[in-house]
């Protein structure tokens, strides 16, 4: 399973609770209030743990995390 | 000019410094003059639209510049402002327009789907300001700018200081919402006080950083636009982000900051504050939660130029103590949350009404002019509210319940111990929840803790308690146990401590303790029916 579609299957099931959702790649996480506090540091262990890739802090910035595409061209570029 | 609506530090703003920033937002600003000719705009299409004094317009939208210009048009037109939290389940929101009569509502495009939804769970709203259109032939919907392209000039209208200004939704402790009424003398009451302690000044840059529905938005609005300062909305997304919000603080050169505890403790923690200048902050403002004092001190001895203030007080009250820390506290006990504000009378009852003598704990009543009117369409519910003290054969003083106990402490502040409903029953002893709490905190390794109920099946109550250790360290159950053992009685030893990398928040930013307490009794539900 490629990273993308790992994410949106992690945001669905573990954040929204809900295999079904409709959940966009472009989407913005937060305005939507997908994304909380909790679900970060959720989005964060799990990257950590699956990708194994370590994320300073300074880089859990909105601008990384803002959706499921800019969040993969972060680990991309950076990873 | 006189004072007497929230409405009137607005236009007093435009008449004393029109070009002066009222807000801003994502690097655009309304000066005081264009705040106060759009909220006049806003409020003239409400009426020409059917608002009529003594309404409830509701506000659904992501925060931005529109939302002062939607407090503010809003009262202008006469009617009350409901904010909505925009990231709640659509039931709820549905269920808030129906309770509140709620006939118009103001949003933005970005909200349309939920709107949609919430349109067929109600029956109560029959225009829409920010919708340009919708399938729906009844609804009547306005853009923004049509809105806003009525004539801005002032409105004459007859409001007096008791008129309804907002109306606050929060979760009672049945779970099912209600509205908490305030006035425009309840809410300036407040904010007059709140300008006047902390001495604000038109040169102050102060944070929003609450959403429009938790009461610590009143501050950053209300208290900013009599002081002549300027309001900084910080967007949702950013509040999310420790990082992006230190940034945020150093660039908009925030100088007085008003938060909950916890996204003080994320800055800290995550918030880089060692490589920012935050050298334009003077005043960090917390409230609505209790700052665990460990974490407290270590921001202040961080900070060490900046002064901090512990504001105490339900949302029926806006405000009603508060207490200035001059130096980062020695001990580990909670702070205090010190004495009344300077325009309310404090009252400290036992269970039958009567006061307590000095230092003894009691139930904490406020009477003046910051207390709500009542409760939303809960006349039986507001009675219960306040307590009556008798002055004259036919004439009572009026006071606010506020659930909460506290002591009066030796220096003359009082001491918080924790709302009369968190004090529960367990195994036939009387426990305070919070005080638990503040046992385990005391932990070092503790970094946060939530103590909660669960029933026992048996029409009686087991404590349990979620607790979040210290980065990196592995905590286990024995050593707290035997941690709490030295301070707390047998009884009122948790049965089950769970460990989690963090708590889920209510969209207030507090501890969602109720969550934590559904998911434990469900665990505990169906470990039985496994047995």
């Amino acid at each position: 399973m490629d990273r993308k579609t790992a994410l949106i299957e992690f945001i669905k099931n573990e954040v929204m609770r809900n295999k079904n959702a409709k959940l966009d790649e472009n989407e913005d996480l937060l305005s939507a209030g997908v994304l909380d506090s909790l679900a970060i540091l959720q989005l964060v262990a799990f990257i950590e743990d699956r990708f194994g890739i370590k994320i300073p802090d300074e880089e859990v910035v909105f601008e990384n995390f803002q959706s499921v595409n800019a969040l993969t061209s972060y680990l991309e570029n950076s990873h | 000019m006189a004072r007497f609506l929230l409405t009137h530090a607005v236009t007093a703003g435009a008449e004393r410094s029109p070009d002066k920033e009222a807000v801003r937002y994502s690097g655009n600003s309304l000066s005081y003059a264009e705040l106060e000719s759009r909220t006049n705009s806003l409020a003239r299409t409400l009426i020409e639209n059917g608002v009529s004094r003594g309404d409830r317009v509701g506000i659904f939208m992501n925060k931005g510049l529109e939302s002062a210009v939607a407090i503010y048009g809003i009262m202008k037109a006469g009617a009350a402002y409901v904010p909505l939290d925009p990231f709640a389940p659509v039931a709820r929101v549905a269920y808030v327009i129906q309770d509140c009569g709620i006939r118009h509502l103001l949003t933005k495009e970005a909200k349309a789907d939920q709107v949609g939804e919430i349109l067929g769970l109600q029956s109560s709203l029959e225009c829409l300001i920010g919708l340009p259109c919708t399938d729906q032939p009844a609804m009547r919907c306005l853009s923004w700018d049509d809105a806003c392209a009525a004539p801005g000039q002032p409105l004459a209208n007859n409001l007096t200081e008791q008129d309804l200004a907002y109306i606050l939704y929060t979760s009672g402790s049945t779970g099912t919402p209600k509205g908490i009424m305030h006035t425009h003398r309840s809410g300036l009451s407040f904010a007059e006080w709140a300008a006047e302690e902390y001495g604000l000044l038109p040169t102050d840059r102060l944070s929003n950083h609450a959403p429009l529905h938790f009461d610590l938005s009143t501050f950053d609005f209300f208290a900013g636009a009599i002081a002549g300062a300027t309001t900084i909305v910080i967007p949702e997304a950013l509040t999310k982000f420790p990082v992006n919000l230190s940034k945020l603080i150093q660039d908009e050169k925030i100088s007085v900051w008003y938060s909950v505890p916890f996204a003080l403790m994320q800055l800290m923690e995550r918030g880089v504050l060692d490589s920012r200048d935050l050298s334009a902050l003077r005043w960090i403002l917390f409230a609505g939660e209790v700052f665990p004092t460990k974490h407290l001190r270590e921001l202040m001895n961080l900070l060490p130029h900046i002064r901090f203030s512990n504001l105490f007080g339900p949302t029926e009250t806006n405000v009603c103590t508060y207490y200035h820390l001059a130096e980062p506290p020695e001990s580990d006990d909670p702070i205090p949350i010190g004495k009344a504000c300077a325009n309310i009378e404090d009252l400290v009852v036992d269970v039958d009404g009567n006061p307590v003598p000095a230092g003894e704990v009691g139930e904490l009543l406020i009477r003046g002019g910051v207390v709500m009117k009542g409760f939303w369409g809960q006349p039986e519910k507001t009675a219960n509210g306040f307590f009556k003290r008798r002055m004259f054969n036919d004439f009572d003083d009026i006071f606010y319940r506020t659930g909460d106990l506290v002591h009066l402490d030796e220096h003359g502040y009082y001491r918080y111990l924790g709302r009369k409903d968190r004090q529960i029953k367990t195994r036939g002893y009387r426990v305070e929840l919070d005080e638990i709490e503040v046992a385990l905190l005391a932990y070092d390794d503790v970094e946060e803790a939530a103590v909660y109920p669960i029933p026992d099946g048996q029409g009686s109550n087991l404590i349990a308690a979620s607790v979040i250790p210290a980065q990196g360290v592995a905590l286990s159950e024995g050593e707290l146990v035997e941690h709490l053992g030295k301070r707390l009685p047998p009884y009122a030893i948790p049965v089950e401590i769970e460990f989690a990398s963090d708590f889920p928040r209510t969209s207030t930013g507090k501890i969602n303790r109720r969550e934590l307490q559904a998911a434990a009794t469900q665990r505990r539900q169906s470990a039985a029916l496994s047995e």
